[in-house]
């Protein structure tokens, strides 16, 4: 299979501009240079490339939205704030090979006719920026970026801005807002950062798995890119595998590619007992129990209709020893304290089930509980600004449906 | 202009207009706490969600701009649910603490959990999260954070309205608080308008907590009389006492909002003694208290007699910008047609300039007078005295003999005022015989041959003009009682007296000359 993503990342010396070079690197921008802006959006479009930070929205497409000669400056911004629980794939992106995500960006922003660009590194990867900083310093240097691109008669420049350790942030208006120098609050859509974004201007805002993939795209073509993957979801993907298996890591599938031939082969199998459980997207998509982890596939469409998501890519697997209101519990205490408190359900209702699951999990908790767990999560839903209330209803509902007799079970303890 | 249903009733409203607005503008009532039509929008609260066709959830009817055709539906099962959750949600974490709180009677989580909610709450007292009580904000505000449904109302207000930006959020999740950066002390000027946003019994006023029950006060439509702004206000009242002032809204002038000085001019109105009775000098120089029909016709007879000896423009007319037009209208009419002067003044200093001055760049000007336009406007300034310093010149040099003034204190006072009175008593003692309308007891009154009581701000109805030259209606909130009249009615009186046969029992009587006499000019 075809690496797109981590071809490179087990070489030490990757963070090296020459040798990034040396490997065929920026020669994806090189190629982007000779063609005509809009060529290149066409150029993503048709590869199928997905937003990989976690909503899947087509690339091309959220790209192509964007307003031209509008009079005020276009932004991309490259959302760095990796906070998703059982995610890290980006870090690894960063840290080992983060000329391919500059090139990505400066692709990008020819693009999309930008030449303001910042990358937006949550606060806890501090180390990850000093690498991230240097290679941009050599870009510099190697006359890539700065007042012309590779020597084209283009301006770029790209700055990194660090978090301040808000998962919220790593949505996207709460990013822009954050960057503005505001307290991190996600806005009211509409208007759409593609059209008001950043400084009220036009804005995109991808993520580093995303911004990644382009050089390859580019210098392979999107029929290269597209013939990976299945129908609707094309290309790689990156999966970060942790819990109770052998090898949990980082690891570049093919879309479409079987959850437990993931879990068996890359990570090296169940470890401590049998498999339970697993959260296939990060921890705000909903969990599938071992039975209907069989002949489930990595990719959009078959999560979606095993009833979960493929998210951020963090895979979390639960072996038989896992007690689930446990895990449950600290979901929902990790929601609780992110929820910026903005829109009252969220607020109110992320701190309320976290308090009946702490107080169940103590053995303190009633059967009656666990429907009201229910009931918050229906005063919950759909209700807010942005899906961070979603993102803690989907695993609460999910688990307290699949697992509900163990959740009895603690109550009666 | 886009066409929409709402709850079946079809409406046309301005394009940009938001749901709730065209809703409120047909007589709907969405529920909401975040939403403020003098503030931006924030869309947090979510009890404003709406059901509209052709949108999978429910948008929030504040953040969401009418299209045409739009079919929005605002009382159906699923609305109500999703407000009743969001009701549950804000009273999860509150006290609960109604009998000993002062919003209570105005509280929109009462209102609403009539409506909406009538559920009972699911949540242990142990659960519930504690929060700073009875914090102390500044001179004007004390924060209850517990009470607080965190709508950003009062953060908004600082930061798009004062431009100061004092209060902020603080914390996340469900232990979020507002408050001020380092706990600083709230001392805006305004800040009292953040009591009057918060829809909830989070921010309560230092002034009028624990003094009154709300639901026991009556309210009569004013306009303030701290300055020449003119900002519509709401006086809340029982038994004849005052307890406190609230900005109406009026988009023209001070929109939702007033000044923390004009706030507290009600106290002004209550310090000092107050004048009871009419009262002469008599031969032996000392004051003595008169019946009313007396006073009056020793005035008529007097001024009278003066402008036979000395002429009639040895007689002033000096009248106060805080008195309505209708005193001022009748006080001129008086004095100008009857007595036959020509000599009117008002200015105690530069008032009719300081009118149309901003005093900052919200809604106070430098004027502390409600009314300096309309007395200007009537032509109660004469650029041959240029104000009180002048017409003492003229009374020591004998070209003034006598003089009808009206002095009424104002209710906010600069440093700068304070020897003002003073050049009021000096006017008095420069005159052969005055007359002195006005409310308050004072030393230097003991030297006016007569001294008669008279109403104050909010005693007496009438209109005043603001800096804008808007004539704007105050209504009579609180009686003085006894022999005080208002001072539209000394004149009447003094009016009749002289032989107009005109009848003056009413406002609407004053109003109807005031018309005929613009007319005919």
């Amino acid at each position: 299979m075809n690496k797109v993503l981590l071809a490179n990342v087990d070489q030490p010396d990757q963070t090296n501009i020459d040798k990034y070079r040396e490997r065929g690197g920026y020669q994806g921008l090189q190629k982007a240079l000779a063609m005509e802006q809009t060529a290149v959006i066409d150029e993503v479009k048709a590869s199928g490339l997905r937003g990989r930070g976690g909503a899947g929205f087509p690339t091309g497409m959220k790209w192509g939205f964007v307003p031209r000669n509008t009079g005020k400056a276009t932004y991309l911004l490259c959302n760095a704030d990796e906070s998703e629980p059982g995610t890290f794939k980006d870090r690894l992106l960063l840290e080992r090979d983060p000329h391919m995500l500059i090139e990505g960006m400066a692709i990008a922003c020819y693009a999309l006719d930008c030449h303001l660009s910042y990358i937006y590194i949550r606060g806890e990867y501090e180390f990850v920026a000093y690498t991230v900083q240097k290679a941009l310093d050599e870009a510099y240097a190697a006359k890539i970026l700065g007042p012309s691109l590779m020597g084209k008669d283009y301006p770029l420049d790209i700055f990194i801005h660090l978090g301040q350790g808000a998962y919220i942030c790593g949505e996207e208006t709460s990013l822009i807002e954050s960057l503005e120098g505001y307290r991190g609050y996600p806005r009211l859509k509409p208007p759409f950062p593609a059209v008001s974004g950043f400084l009220a201007s036009p804005t995109v805002v991808n993520n580093v798995e995303t911004l990644c993939a382009v050089p390859w795209i580019v210098k392979n073509g999107a029929a290269a890119y597209s013939a990976m993957g299945t129908e609707k979801s094309k290309g790689t993907k990156l999966f970060s595998i942790s819990g109770h298996v052998s090898k949990p890591g980082t690891y570049e599938v093919e879309l479409g590619y079987p959850l437990m031939d993931l879990i068996n082969n890359e990570a090296g199998g169940v470890t401590g007992g049998k498999l339970k459980a697993v959260i296939p997207g990060g921890s705000s998509v909903p969990v599938l129990t071992a039975a209907e982890c069989e002949g489930v596939t990595l990719d959009y469409e078959a999560l979606l209709k095993a009833g979960s998501m493929l998210g951020s890519g963090g895979v979390i697997v639960f072996n038989d020893t896992v007690k689930m209101p446990e895990v449950l519990s600290v979901i929902a205490d990790f929601y609780a304290h992110e929820s910026c408190g903005q829109c009252t359900p969220c607020r109110e209702g992320t701190g309320w089930a976290a308090k009946i699951l702490r107080n169940l999990v103590a053995g303190k908790g009633k059967v009656p509980d666990i429907d009201l767990l229910y009931k918050i999560a229906d005063m919950m839903e759909g209700k807010t600004i942005c899906p961070l209330a979603d993102a803690d209803v989907m695993p609460i509902r999910s688990f307290v449906t699949k697992f509900r007799s163990e959740f009895e079970s603690f109550c009666a303890s | 202009m886009p066409k929409l249903t709402i709850d079946d009733q079809e409406i046309e409203v301005p394009a940009g207009t938001t749901i709730i607005q065209a809703a409120m503008h047909a007589g709907i009532d969405i529920p909401h706490y975040c939403y403020h039509e003098d503030l931006p929008i924030d869309g947090n609260c979510r009890m404003c969600l709406v059901e509209v066709e052709k949108m999978p959830k429910l948008p929030p009817s504040c953040a969401t701009v009418v299209t045409d055709g739009m079919v929005v539906k605002t009382r159906t099962d699923k609305v109500k649910e999703a407000v009743r959750g969001v009701l549950e949600f804000l009273l999860i974490n509150h006290p609960v603490d109604c009998p000993v709180c002062d919003q209570a009677g105005e509280c929109r989580l009462q209102d609403y959990y009539m409506v909406y909610g009538l559920h009972t709450s699911e949540i242990p007292l142990e659960m519930k999260v504690r929060k700073h009580k009875a914090v102390d904000l500044g001179p004007m505000v004390v924060l209850d954070s517990e009470r607080c449904v965190l709508c950003s109302r009062c953060i908004r207000f600082f930061d798009h309205v004062t431009h100061t930006g004092e209060m902020q959020f603080f914390g996340r999740g469900d232990h979020v608080e507002i408050g001020t950066f380092e706990n600083r002390p709230l001392d805006n000027p305004y800040s009292g308008n953040v009591v009057d946003v918060c829809p909830v019994g989070a921010l309560t006023s230092r002034d009028f907590r624990f003094k009154c029950r709300v639901w026991f006060l009556l309210s009569t439509d004013s306009v303030c009389g701290g300055c020449s702004t003119g900002c519509n206000v709401r006086i809340d009242h029982r038994d004849g006492t005052i307890f406190r002032l609230l900005p109406r809204r009026n988009v023209d002038i001070n929109k939702s909002w007033m000044c923390d000085e004009g706030r507290l001019t009600y106290h002004k109105l209550t310090s000092g003694e107050r004048l009871r009775l009419p009262a002469a000098r008599g031969r032996d120089g000392m004051q003595a208290p008169m019946k009313w029909s007396d006073a009056i016709s020793l005035v008529d007879t007097t001024l009278r007699d003066i402008a036979s000896r000395h002429g009639q423009n040895s007689i002033l007319g000096f009248a106060s910008p805080s008195a309505t037009n209708e005193a001022l209208f009748l006080f001129k009419l008086y004095l100008g047609d009857r007595i036959g002067t020509s000599n009117f003044e008002f200015r105690l200093a530069s008032e009719d300039k300081d009118a149309t001055a901003e005093e900052d760049q919200v809604l106070r000007h430098l004027d502390k007078h409600p009314n300096s336009i309309g007395a200007a406007g009537l032509g109660l300034a004469s650029d041959s005295l240029g104000g009180i310093d002048g017409a003492i010149v003229a009374a020591s040099e004998g070209r003034i003999e006598a003089a009808v003034i009206i002095y009424l204190k104002p209710l906010v006072e600069r440093p700068a005022d304070r020897d003002l009175e003073a050049k009021v008593a000096k006017l008095v003692e420069s005159l052969e015989f005055s007359v002195v309308l006005t409310s308050h007891k004072a030393e230097w009154l003991a030297k006016a041959n007569v001294v008669l009581p008279v109403t104050q701000w909010s005693e007496e109805e009438g209109t005043y003009t603001n800096f804008q030259g808007t004539e704007q209606a105050a209504g009579a909130a609180i009686s003085p009682g006894g022999e005080i009249l208002p001072i539209w009615q000394v004149m009447a009186r003094l009016l009749k007296t002289s032989g107009d046969e005109r009848v003056f029992s009413s406002q609407a009587d004053i109003a109807a000359v005031r018309k005929t006499a613009s007319a005919e000019s």
